[in-house]
């Protein structure tokens, strides 16, 4: 019950902040593009759009190719500019639950501040997962409608993206505990996304590296920093069928995160308010 | 705060007094376990505060609260009422009462962004009291809030007192507390500088003796013909109604060579009383 307000009050914040309708948003756009493109293909009249929205189009090879290439497509999306957008819209849910006047009363309740902070964070997440959830959920439903090819590997995108805002979100909250800075938060954020896709040369980097001590500072970054490049380049890789180079990134993206949410309770249960 | 100590009784309503920086907050705050002490510990009903059971018979209205503005007056009594282990089908029964109870019954529905100062104190009040708690802490309630609402207030938490509830308020406003509070303490420097009931405290125009704490039984002897007693710092401040009665005293005091510090006209209100003990 109380785990339930907590993340009904994060969603309700995220509503009056009109974050969630500005994803959710954002997602019907998206829809409506896939939908409003596929109209444009079928208008067009040209031969082989039609058949390929036709359902005698279903063994066609290319039809296959073409959707596996716009669930690639929506997937990079979310990983790129939907978790810039994300990390943004979130990066204020901590902070504001922090403000002096509200945390003091949140406190004074027959809670810990553990029990606080997951809840926040929980919301905060479920947030996000249903607005990836109905992006994804759209645009497979429409090409599976049109093209009668229904595949759920890219349903996969959903828990993907899901669990790497997580792993973005303990560190927002972290720097939030630290800080009370939504800016502060965001900024750190936003660098460990940036710096994912240079960390993850690490074979080429190896090579240009000379001295032992920078690989060794190369790899040691590389391993505890979380990896929202290679996250994204695995779940493309699911989709389009493609084989992926084993579980690192995913267990330590997890550590990393698990780390970041810790150090992050650990911190505001020792805070005085 | 170094040494706080005070006893509040069951069923009263207790206020707490101090200048800017005295302490009274963070005493506030350390029961709530908003603040952890330094040293020591802050026991509720005999648990450790920090244990959040032990904040269940506790119901809290801060200072300067920010009640977040995308609540309804409803919305925030259910948000707070769950926080404090109130089962849906009991809130939905008891949010109506209490909106009721502090006048904001037409408000229920309306975001609290559009509520005056008064009406979110009301409302805060509201979120105290949702849960039933057998304590009430209150910083500066009335703070804010008009004459009629502060009237209402004080209607609210007489009404609560009668039915056993502990209030402690934590005010900087003297005329409300001295109609509130039937017992006082004024924390000073982090320290107890003086406690005792209102109505001893405030007994009106007389004469004021200052003595070394005497024994306990030659205190006593004195206290019979006295109005109203207080100890605060290793002195004992004992209040005459007239001329006569304090020069006896100070006879009893005297004879058993018990200091005298001083003996004053005074005509007390209780800011009399706080300005006198945060001045020495």
């Amino acid at each position: 019950m109380v785990t339930l307000a907590l993340i009904r009050d994060t969603f309700r914040e995220a509503l009056a902040r009109k974050i969630f309708w500005g994803l959710f948003a954002l997602s019907t756009l998206m829809i409506l593009f896939f939908l409003f493109l596929l109209r444009i293909d079928i208008v067009s009249g040209a031969t082989a759009t039609i058949t390929l929205f036709g359902r005698q189009t279903n063994a066609n090879p290319d039809v296959d190719r073409m959707v596996r290439g716009v669930y690639g497509a929506i997937a990079t999306f979310l990983y790129t500019f939907g978790m810039f957008l994300a990390v943004f819209a979130s990066s204020g849910l901590i902070p504001s639950v922090l403000e002096p006047g509200r945390i003091e009363l949140l406190v004074s309740k027959p809670l810990s501040r553990t029990h606080i902070l997951l809840g926040r964070y929980a919301g905060n997440v479920l947030v996000v997962f249903l607005n990836s959830a109905y992006l994804v959920i759209g645009v497979w439903a429409i090409l599976g409608v049109k093209t009668g090819i229904w595949s759920p590997v890219f349903l996969i995108a959903i828990a993907t993206t899901t669990f790497i805002f997580a792993v973005l979100l303990a560190v927002v909250v972290l720097i939030g505990v630290l800080s009370d800075s939504a800016a502060l938060s965001t900024m750190v954020t936003v660098a460990l996304m940036i710096v994912s896709p240079i960390l993850a040369q690490t074979s080429l980097m190896m090579r240009l590296l000379s001295s032992e001590w920078s690989r060794n500072l190369w790899k040691t970054l590389y391993y505890s920093l979380p990896k929202v490049y290679e996250l994204g380049k695995m779940t493309l890789d699911a989709i389009q069928s493609r084989t992926f180079a084993g579980f690192t990134p995913i267990w330590t993206s997890a550590l990393f995160g698990a780390v970041m949410l810790g150090a992050a309770l650990a911190i505001f249960a020792r805070r005085d308010f | 705060m170094d040494g706080v100590s005070l006893q509040v009784r069951r069923g009263t309503i207790f206020g707490l007094l101090g200048p800017n920086g005295a302490g009274k907050t963070t005493f506030v705050k350390t029961l709530l376990s908003a603040v952890r002490p330094t040293r020591g510990s802050a026991l509720i009903f005999g648990r450790d505060a920090s244990q959040p059971e032990a904040r269940r018979p506790i119901g809290y209205l801060p200072e300067n609260h920010r009640f977040p503005t995308y609540f309804t007056g409803a919305g925030m009594l259910d948000f707070y009422a769950a926080l404090s282990g109130v089962d849906a089908s009991r809130r939905k029964k008891l949010i109506p009462e209490h909106l009721e109870l502090v006048g904001l019954s037409q408000w229920a529905d309306v975001r609290i962004g559009k509520y005056s100062k008064g009406m979110l104190q009301r409302l805060g009040l509201a979120q105290a009291l949702i849960h039933s708690p057998t304590i009430l802490i209150l910083d500066e309630p009335t703070d804010g809030v008009d004459p009629v609402g502060r009237r209402q207030i004080r209607e609210i938490l007489g009404g609560f007192e009668q039915r056993g509830v502990t209030i402690f308020v934590n005010s900087h406003l003297l005329a409300e507390v001295e109609t509130l509070c039937r017992e006082v303490a004024i924390l000073h420097k982090g320290k107890v500088a003086l406690t005792g009931k209102m109505q001893d405290l405030t007994a009106g125009k007389g004469y004021r003796l200052t003595v070394a704490k005497p024994p306990e039984a030659l205190a006593e002897k004195v206290r019979g013909c006295a109005t109203s007693m207080a100890v605060r710092d290793g002195w004992v401040d004992f209040q005459f109604p007239s001329r006569e009665l304090a020069n006896g005293a100070m006879d009893l005091l005297r004879a058993e060579r018990c200091e005298i510090e001083a003996l004053a006209p005074t005509t007390s209100t209780l800011e009399e009383v706080f300005v006198r003990t945060v001045e020495k």
